[in-house]
């Protein structure tokens, strides 16, 4: 035993300090953070134990609710086309097509970027009025200036929009590693036996990567419920609360009405529907080792 | 044909993806007003350098280049440091404790950061550390993702060198420094890379932490002047300020990105 402490001295030099670091900046503020949703903290004096207060309240709070119901609601217009627009990229890249690594570097760009400058594009491209260029395209084809961010059936959408271009090129790195795994002489045989491109397409390609279908969709629905930045950026939560997202709502809770004990609690909320989503994918990811 | 149609989509595709970059710097090259904005796609009739003396001679602006450059540079070099030397214990070596600590540090990933920033202001406050660079700094030293890659890498490399080493009469430290560090670059080049875009680009760290104008990184100190300015001109110019360290790191380092995605996805 002696020995053993002697021989790694300098793993435990190492790890202690780091360890210490963990506990301070990571366990410490997990537990506390579970602490504060039963009391009433102040920002002046002392806090006062309100037991489950503030955790009642969640489930009378109509505005809780309607920011859980925006989030899924964003996912729904994330998701998918985050990842048909990634899986579309990586078959581009992987085509064998001139300059694809000029391109693959274009596609990834805006994973790099701040949201910060992206919305700011963003922002001016949706404007709602004659003068902002996406309604001067649709004007082409006669559709009615939209009125985009301020509208509380489309700011949504609008943002989800912003967040699947920023997202895409990340999603193509992962498509295009599986697309690169597969074996080539399947696709030899499929052409042997005369299948169209798009049939070997939804046969041999499409269900081959499902292993990272379902691992981008788990990272990208994760991602989707801790959205905050663009909402932050462009529309403030509104119109009338509709891209009150989850961390939006914490956020102004916690920094606006410095509720703080409540924003505890929402961000505990936020913490259980990520867990859930990360022990599926455990699961399915188990078992989906053992079949291969 | 199947090559034609890819050309068109490749050629689409990367026109829309590059356009908010091609409005961002012909708009900085644009003196003009919100209201004035033409909906064409446009080239400047006149381009003009104007909005950028206007942002670069704010002392303001450059101050919030400055505290970016300080609340990214220290974290990105101390997590490749520590990030190595962690990313190697958990690899190569044996001791108590090893596969526990390591599943803690891989449970804690699932806690999403904004569930931490809550206490995490409290305890701020009362060390404090709010508007100091401290609070963005301090805990970004080491990052577990970043030991999760090195660990991975170093997993897959054989002990022999190392071995070799040792039975010539290497210390911990020589192996280290003489034989792992440089075997890792690529991986820790990786977690400089992808250090730096988060740093860099964080915006709720900073806003929960910062109120002081002084103390704003580049990023909270655009959001700032976003739409409040009025000038699309200089919000373009001051992105395109703000975007340049990004994309020398994004042309240098673009090999670690597409790799630690890899890396860090499917294992």
């Amino acid at each position: 035993m002696k020995k053993e402490w002697k021989k790694n001295a300098i793993v435990y030099i190492v790890l202690i300090p780091i360890l210490i670091h963990f506990v301070i900046f990571q366990v410490y503020p997990f537990l506390l953070s579970f602490y504060l949703t039963f009391m009433d903290w102040k920002v002046i004096g002392d806090a006062e134990f309100v037991g489950l207060k503030h955790w009642k309240y969640l489930f009378s709070d109509t505005l809780a609710w309607k920011a859980i119901w925006n989030t899924v609601k964003f996912s729904l217009y994330y998701i998918i086309p985050t990842m048909a627009l990634g899986l579309i990229l990586a078959l581009i890249i992987n085509s064998g097509v001139r300059g694809a690594k000029f391109f693959k570097g274009v596609f990834f760009l805006p994973v790099v970027t701040s949201f910060v400058i992206i919305a700011g594009i963003w922002g001016w491209l949706f404007r709602g009025s004659e003068e902002g260029m996406i309604n001067y395209i649709i004007g082409f084809v006669g559709i009615e200036p939209q009125l985009f961010l301020s509208d509380s059936s489309q700011a949504l959408a609008v943002l989800a929009g912003l967040s699947v271009f920023k997202v895409a090129g990340s999603t193509m790195i992962y498509y295009f590693a599986g697309l690169q795994s597969i074996d080539r002489q399947l696709y030899e045989a499929a052409r042997i036996d005369g299948a169209s491109p798009i049939k070997i397409f939804w046969n041999v390609t499409f269900p081959l990567l499902k292993p990272i279908h379902f691992y981008v969709a788990i990272t990208t629905t994760i991602g989707s419920f801790q959205i905050f930045d663009s909402a932050y950026l462009l529309t403030g939560g509104g119109p009338n609360y509709a891209t009150t997202t989850i961390v939006y709502y914490l956020y102004s809770q916690g920094f606006t009405s410095l509720n703080l004990s409540y924003a505890a609690v929402l961000s505990y909320v936020l913490f259980f529907i990520i867990l859930i989503i990360s022990l599926v994918q455990r699961r399915y990811l188990g078992k989906e080792s053992n079949h291969y | 044909m199947k090559k034609v149609i890819s050309y068109i989509a490749l050629t689409v595709l990367g026109f829309c993806f590059l356009m908010p970059f091609i409005i961002m710097v012909l708009g900085s090259l644009k003196d003009v007003e919100y209201a004035q904005l033409d909906p064409l796609f446009w080239i400047p009739d006149e381009p003009t350098l104007k909005n950028y003396k206007y942002i670069l001679s704010d002392g303001l602006f450059l101050r919030w280049i400055w505290n970016s450059v300080v609340i990214t540079i220290i974290p990105v070099l101390s997590q490749m440091l520590f990030c190595a030397i962690l990313g190697y214990i958990f690899a190569k070596k044996h001791f108590i404790g090893r596969e526990f600590i390591f599943w803690v540090f891989m449970g804690v990933i699932m806690i999403p950061q904004q569930l931490l920033i809550i206490p995490k202001y409290i305890m701020f406050s009362d060390f404090g550390w709010i508007n100091t660079y401290w609070a963005l700094i301090v805990p970004e030293i080491w990052g577990i993702m970043g030991v999760f890659l090195v660990r991975q890498f170093l997993q897959g490399i054989p002990n022999d060198l190392e071995e070799a080493a040792y039975i010539d009469g290497a210390n911990d430290l020589q192996v280290f420094f003489k034989i792992i560090l440089p075997l890792s670059i690529p991986v820790v080049a990786t977690v400089g890379t992808f250090s730096f875009i988060s740093n860099w680009n964080d915006l709720f760290q900073p806003l929960i932490y910062l109120t002081q104008e002084t103390m704003f990184p580049v990023t909270l100190g655009l959001a700032s002047i976003l739409g409040k300015e009025g000038n699309f001109g200089i919000e373009m110019a001051g992105s395109a300020v703000s975007f340049i360290p990004t994309f020398l790191i994004f042309l240098f380092f673009q090999r670690f990105f597409t790799e630690g995605i890899q890396m860090s996805g499917l294992k």
